[in-house]
């Protein structure tokens, strides 16, 4: 046991260094970089609810929009009138300065994660009662209702969409901003992975598993699921505020149905890269977001045009080789390696059994 | 577990062996060639406006290399262009921005199409100095946020229908109108529609209906059916290729009677074609129509740009492609007046153009808008079964009057 520490150590160490140098190795790839990160923590997060609980949610992409509008009204509206900022054709320009800028985004942040944790505690009192197919349908409702309620706001910028503060041009180093927001991403990224874990070693998640295995067993055992789902769900959208709140401030531009709450794009691909890697692992939704976005990046632009096609095929190479994702795959072949013991009696017997 | 761990490490590490040796970034000129890099949507709700916009930079690319290039300090160089697929999302746009910026090492834009792809590409631009000539992106507010990197060959989008609005009282005698308008929930429609509001207030028109349409556009029905309620002046609607084609498709089914329909974006949807009859009288507002008599040496006027791009592409050229293509003239201008390829030095040239182009004169305003050319209004008018746009506004280049008020569907053959 104390050896496999150890080499957990090397791993998460190496791993935390390298996060740290690869703006610095690979200074050209830094938005990437920072997508990455966000795309992993959207993954995780998604995979306490579809993978550990067994509730597909579409709903994620709430929490993410609503980060990224708070984020950004906070910043502005900390120091501006919100409303002539975002008002188009407004001939007054507000600049932030260096100190506002980060205050701004440091206040925005942490109400970009708290908001959104309590209106999903809010909308999962009401709904997790649903279950199966009607919860996923449920929260896929949610996330299009807010993109278009979210258009018709006129004080964050309605259709117009909203351009969120620039960053501040004291600083001249132009590689400032995308270090400033990589390592946030990298650190959102780091505590999302240490929370994860922790719950991964925690009973909260054999009672969410249990939920997902058989609910009504659970609560005839006397687990009060609904509180765990709640809670469960919250913590989702804590992480999934931060990092809808640090993307708004990298793209600079919220546009209410396509960045914000863009069910058909993040939506759809916190969901496939859970998926991808092996939902309900630890590792399967980091390698599945790291898989997922090195096949974008890398193969999207060689086939211009067709690269949804391109995608429809991965799902369904999925969906049809890796139901499991590669994590389930891998542990369906070297079960051993996952420390799995198989023992043969025991197999016999069942199978005698049936 | 150990087994996996060291999967992952070595997974990682040829991860990172292949990054570091993609990082050698190109150069903004490569030999003889100048590299400009543009993210357009060539999928996505804006395919067919940034494939019109493609096929305008890729004309003027062709032209301006096969009669000599930019000279730049005595040497010839050829314009070369880097395509990204922007899937007409702005969250992918600015990322692709940073990535013909940061890894494509290119050192000027071409503009995306659509003003909301404009705004989130902007801020990149502007954050390392790139200077962006963008022939897409109207929305006022890009004007007004101070950009010093960005310089747009067209008019701002609040112009658009203000002058249908100007005529629809002077054909009320004076009097203000009843308007009833429909705009898509997105940055150009909506600063259309700021054009049409300040419209109103100036000459006391009153807004009866003022609906909002999803981005996805497929359908009105619902705004058309309070039209034929309450009987507008005017109808006003705008939401780009989709809105334009989902209007007039919807107007002639329901049969919607308005004395005046106004729209933009009817050349692009390419209107007189596909719906020919039952567009006719609708009045759009255009940044050029081929009639207008601009020139320039490499596209000569208008009509002849018109028939090149016919030959080439095979559909007659709406505005869209025809700004795209001045964008590029603006561009070669500047490099031989800055004669150097200094991004600071060829943005002050950019400051300093005016020039005239088959498209219209460039000027750019202090906000990086042009100032130098008007909007102009058509009408599509049939004859027979052969529909046209046709130029009723400004007067200079009218060459038809315009005609009021649309006959009601049930006098119409």
């Amino acid at each position: 046991m104390e050896k496999v520490k150890q080499k957990d150590l090397i791993l998460y160490s190496g791993l935390i260094i390298l996060g740290l140098a690869a703006p610095y190795l690979f200074s050209a790839f830094k938005v990437q970089l920072t997508y990455l990160c966000v795309l992993i923590v959207l993954a995780m997060t998604w995979n306490l609810q579809g993978g550990e609980m067994g509730y597909n949610t579409f709903g994620n992409i709430l929490f993410y929009g609503l980060g990224m509008y708070l984020t950004a009204s906070v910043q502005v509206g900390m120091f501006f009138p919100l409303a002539e900022w975002t008002e188009s054709g407004g001939e007054k320009t507000f600049v932030h300065t260096t100190a506002q800028y980060f205050q701004g985004i440091g206040v925005g942040l942490l109400v970009s994660a708290i908001v959104p944790a309590v209106i999903a505690g809010a909308i999962g009192y009401a709904i997790l009662g649903l279950r199966g197919h009607y919860f996923a349908i449920c929260t896929l409702g949610l996330g299009i209702a807010a993109g278009e309620i979210a258009g018709g706001i006129e004080i964050i910028g309605a259709g117009q969409g909203f351009t969120t503060p620039p960053f501040p041009a004291e600083i001249v180093d132009t590689e400032a901003r995308g270090k400033f927001f990589y390592f946030l991403s990298f650190a959102l990224l780091v505590g999302t992975f240490i929370f994860v874990k922790y719950i991964y070693g925690s009973r909260f998640r054999l009672i969410l598993n249990a939920i997902r295995d058989n609910e009504d067993k659970a609560e005839a055992m006397g687990i009060q699921t609904m509180k765990y789902k709640i809670v469960g769900w919250m913590c989702s959208a804590f992480f999934c505020g931060l990092a809808g709140g640090i993307m708004g401030g990298l793209i600079g531009y919220i546009d209410s149905t396509d960045v914000a709450f863009d069910g058909r794009e993040m939506g759809v691909f916190m969901v496939l890269m859970a998926i991808l890697g092996g939902k309900g692992t630890l590792w399967g939704p980091v390698i599945g977001a790291t898989l997922f976005h090195f096949f974008k990046e890398g193969l999207w632009t060689l086939i211009l045009g067709w690269q949804y096609v391109a995608l429809g095929v991965l799902i369904v190479v999925i969906v049809v080789y890796f139901p499991e994702g590669l994590m389930g795959w891998l542990r369906e072949k070297y079960p051993e390696r996952f420390g799995e013991v198989i023992d043969e009696k025991d197999r016999k017997a069942q199978v005698e059994l049936k | 577990m150990n087994k996996i761990a060291k999967l992952f490490v070595t997974f990682i590490s040829a991860i990172t062996l292949a990054l570091v040796s993609f990082t050698s970034s190109f150069a903004k000129v490569e030999g003889e060639y100048i590299v400009l890099g543009s993210a357009i949507s060539l999928t996505g709700k804006y395919s067919s406006n940034g494939v019109h916009t493609q096929n305008g930079y890729n004309m003027a690319v062709d032209r301006i290399n096969k009669m000599g290039g930019v000279e730049v300090q005595g040497k010839k160089y050829k314009f070369e262009i880097i395509y990204y697929d922007d899937e007409s999302n702005p969250k992918r746009a600015a990322q692709l921005a940073e990535r013909l910026i940061k890894q494509d090492g290119v050192h000027y834009m071409l503009g995306p199409y659509s003003s909301g792809l404009t705004k989130a590409i902007a801020p990149v631009t502007e954050k390392y100095k790139i200077p962006m000539v963008e022939a897409n992106g109207a929305s006022r507010s890009l004007f007004t946020k101070g950009y010093k990197y960005l310089f747009a060959v067209l008019s701002p989008a609040n112009q658009y229908l203000e002058v249908a609005i100007d005529l629809a009282v002077e054909k009320n005698g004076g009097k203000g109108v009843k308007i009833a308008q429909a705009f898509e929930q997105d940055a150009f429609s909506q600063d259309v529609r700021l054009g049409i509001l300040d419209a109103a207030k100036r000459t006391g028109s009153e807004i009866i209906i003022d609906d909002k349409l999803p981005k996805e556009l497929n359908d009105m029905a619902a705004t058309l059916a309070k039209v034929k309620a309450v009987k507008p002046d005017v109808l006003v609607v705008s939401g780009h290729t989709k809105g334009a084609l989902t209007a007039i498709r919807q107007i002639s089914e329901m049969k919607v009677d308005v004395p005046m329909l106004a729209m933009t974006h009817c050349d692009a949807a390419k209107l007189s074609k596909q719906h020919g009859k039952k567009s006719e009288f609708a009045l759009c507002a255009s940044q050029w129509h081929k009639n207008l008599s601009y020139k320039d040496k490499f596209f000569g006027s208008g009509k002849k740009y018109a028939k090149d791009f016919q030959k080439e592409f095979g559909y007659d050229p709406p505005y869209q492609s025809a700004e795209s293509s001045a964008a590029l003239l603006v561009f070669k201008d500047a490099f031989e007046r800055a004669n150097s390829f200094d991004r600071d030095a060829v943005r002050d040239a950019l400051v300093d153009t005016e020039m005239q182009t088959f498209y219209g004169n460039i000027k750019f305003g202090p906000g990086g808008q042009n100032v130098a050319k008007p909007m102009i209004l058509f009408q599509v008018r049939c004859k027979g079964d052969d529909c046209e746009n046709r130029v009723v506004a400004p007067t200079k280049w009218a060459s038809d009057k315009f005609y009021h008020p649309i006959p009601k569907w049930s006098e119409r053959s």
